[in-house]
């Protein structure tokens, strides 16, 4: 009984401790509280916002008079030819996309074998320079470089065609769908690969040299200290980008898709984003358009959460949770 | 013999020096094709439009005339969606990066309470997010709609920038912080006294991520404003883009008559070269910063 008590009141100081722990510091508390309002505003209320997707919300009648509807929205969006096309869309992006995950790590492999220190970093301040550029941006040059009529490639290709005998068919890739995913998946890598590399050749410069010295005396060539040196001691850091890059893989790229789509190719373009943002701010189906994002939103998470599980398993140190 | 000798540094086999040799190619041709699009793109623009329409301008202009430049800088509408950009880019990064560093420092000193609380849940936006629908309908709510603000506050801080600043933060020895507390220095005071300036090189990377991520964007302009005064930069290229006779609105927009001598093309090329100077320009420090911020950013907290 009285063991009791003093637990109790062991508690209550404990608590009142903290209490005034938290009174002794409550400037930090000031000091964070417009970040906590930003994140409760801007990413917790929308968060929660995402109910409107089981309800019959209306933009004239607003949140006060809806009615909760269940998975009605749901059902809708799987009878639609245009979100099964770009539900088919996105998987198919996201998928060819993450292919391309092992390239940055190539390409760092590549730089870093580079003996002359100078001309690593003229490459690497070089290749980084597409990622600094919009898709809007990317979308122009690709106009200038595509043009049929006065454009690089098309005179390229027709260069080819006569001097080399090949035979290229010349076409408008901005606006044929035959070639829209190769077209998609060229710019993609031309454009990201770059920023890619940054943090893997930083967790390159970071291996212990003394490895590779020991390594040479044992006679291990080049190639052999890539497998057994480098590629070790970069797993970690491959690890814990793939589970961001996971995280990330239903976003088939609204930002490239948004600018390189045209009516010609809609069908080949059309991604889950872009048809969240068609439907929902075009057509003003808010309800409608909120069920397709959350679809999406709640099959990223599950991944993410997934490799992570599985990421834990492997190396508890590269999980990001 | 003699030969092994004169070889400096580590001795490298012959299979190395050819392995060396096809790498450089190698790069160098990866570079040609990072860099020669946009190359191109600015010596198309300064070409004569007649000439770089029948091909040719690949490597240098085809004739010389700014012509086009000068139409696009004569029309209004230019200069009001590049003071937009420019103010978004210059109060939406300040904005941005006072909010991270001030949310960032609490949750960087051990003492805090609620420390794990807190950073869990700005982490978890990292993986969840609602949707540009309910972001919408928040904004709207708030009556941000069509005004400035909402060009700088919906998405003024990101997690992983804030996280970049909070692992920077506490890379700083706790003794510095305690001791200015003994003096008797509120946290306010210690940030910006003692704890930023510290860590600037951080907080440059992440004032430029923040930066050029302003610059760059177009979706919150898109979406929650629709009044020409508040065009972006990026919108109005878009638009441009879009538009199959662009030039012959520019050129009416300027009470000029269109005489055919301005190509589409060329009007297209020169927006673009103006929306990508200003990154141009800072990208010696850009380039510089991003690679140490990101790779700062490599390391997990």
């Amino acid at each position: 009984m009285s063991e009791r008590v003093l637990m109790e009141r062991s508690r209550s100081q404990r608590i009142k401790k903290t209490f005034r722990e938290i009174i002794a510091d409550y400037p930090l508390y000031i000091m964070i509280l417009p970040g906590l309002l930003y994140f409760i505003i801007f990413h917790y209320l929308p968060m929660f916002g995402v109910s409107i997707a089981f309800t019959d919300y209306s933009i004239v009648k607003g949140f006060g008079d809806m009615n909760f509807v269940g998975w009605k929205w749901f059902d809708r969006l799987f009878s639609r030819k245009s979100f099964t096309d770009a539900l088919f869309n996105n998987i198919k992006y996201s998928l060819l996309k993450l292919c391309c995950f092992p390239l940055p790590i190539l390409l760092s492999i590549i730089i870093s074998e580079v003996w002359n220190n100078k001309y690593k970093r003229v490459v690497q301040t070089m290749v980084i320079m597409p990622s600094f550029l919009s898709w809007f941006i990317v979308y122009g040059i690709l106009k200038a470089l595509l043009n049929v009529t006065d454009g690089v490639l098309p005179a390229l290709m027709t260069w080819m065609n006569t001097t080399l005998g090949t035979n290229f068919e010349i076409v408008n890739f901005m606006t044929n769908k035959a070639t829209f995913t190769p077209y998609v998946l060229i710019t993609y890598a031309w454009k990201e690969i770059g920023m890619g590399t940054v943090v893997y050749l930083a967790a390159i410069v970071a291996i212990d040299q003394q490895l590779y010295e020991a390594a040479m005396i044992d006679g291990a060539s080049r190639m052999k200290q890539i497998r057994h040196i480098l590629l070790p001691s970069l797993l970690p850091t491959i690890i814990t980008l793939f589970i961001f890059r996971v995280g990330k893989v239903m976003d088939a790229g609204f930002d490239q898709m948004f600018a390189l789509s045209n009516p010609l190719v809609t069908s080949a373009a059309d991604i889950i984003d872009t048809y969240v943002y068609r439907v929902g701010l075009e057509e003003a189906k808010f309800s409608q358009a909120t069920a397709a994002g959350l679809f999406k939103s709640a099959i990223g998470l599950c991944l993410v959460l997934f490799t992570n599980w599985m990421a834990r398993k492997v190396d508890p140190d590269s999980a990001i949770m | 013999m003699a030969k092994m000798h004169a070889v400096q540094g580590p001795k490298h086999t012959r299979g190395e020096k050819i392995g060396q040799v096809i790498i450089r190619i190698f790069l160098a041709l990866l570079v040609f094709i990072m860099v020669y699009p946009l190359w191109y793109v600015v010596m198309y623009s300064i070409s004569d439009p007649r000439l770089a329409m029948q091909g040719g301008a690949f490597l240098w202009p085809k004739g010389f005339d700014t012509y086009n430049y000068q139409m696009i800088l004569k029309t209004n509408q230019i200069w009001i969606s590049l003071r937009n950009s420019v103010l978004k880019t210059i109060v939406g990064t300040c904005i941005s990066v006072v909010l991270s560093l001030m949310t960032a420092y609490p949750l960087s000193l051990q003492r805090f309470r609620g420390r794990k609380f807190f950073q869990g849940m700005f982490f978890f936006t990292m993986l969840f997010h609602g949707g540009i629908i309910p972001t919408y309908l928040v904004v709207k709510n708030l009556g941000l709609l069509d005004s400035f603000l909402a060009l700088v506050i919906p998405g003024a801080m990101s997690a992983y920038n804030m996280f970049i600043l909070r692992n920077a933060l506490q890379a700083v020895p706790a003794s510095l912080e305690e001791s200015a507390r003994m003096d008797g220095a509120g946290p306010f005071r210690i940030l910006m006294q003692i704890i930023a300036p510290i860590v600037v090189p951080s907080i440059a990377a992440v004032a430029l991520f923040y930066g050029l991520g302003n610059w760059n964007s177009y979706l919150d302009g898109l979406i929650y404003t629709s009044s020409l005064k508040l065009q972006l930069m990026q919108i109005y290229l878009r638009n441009v883009l879009a538009a199959t006779s662009s030039v012959n609105a520019i050129m009416s927009s300027v009470g000029e008559q269109s005489t055919g001598y301005l190509s589409q093309s060329s009007t297209e090329m020169a927006i673009v070269v103006l929306t990508v100077l200003p990154i141009m320009i800072v990208y010696p420090w850009l380039s510089r910063f991003y690679v140490s911020g990101l790779s700062v950013g490599a390391v997990k907290g």
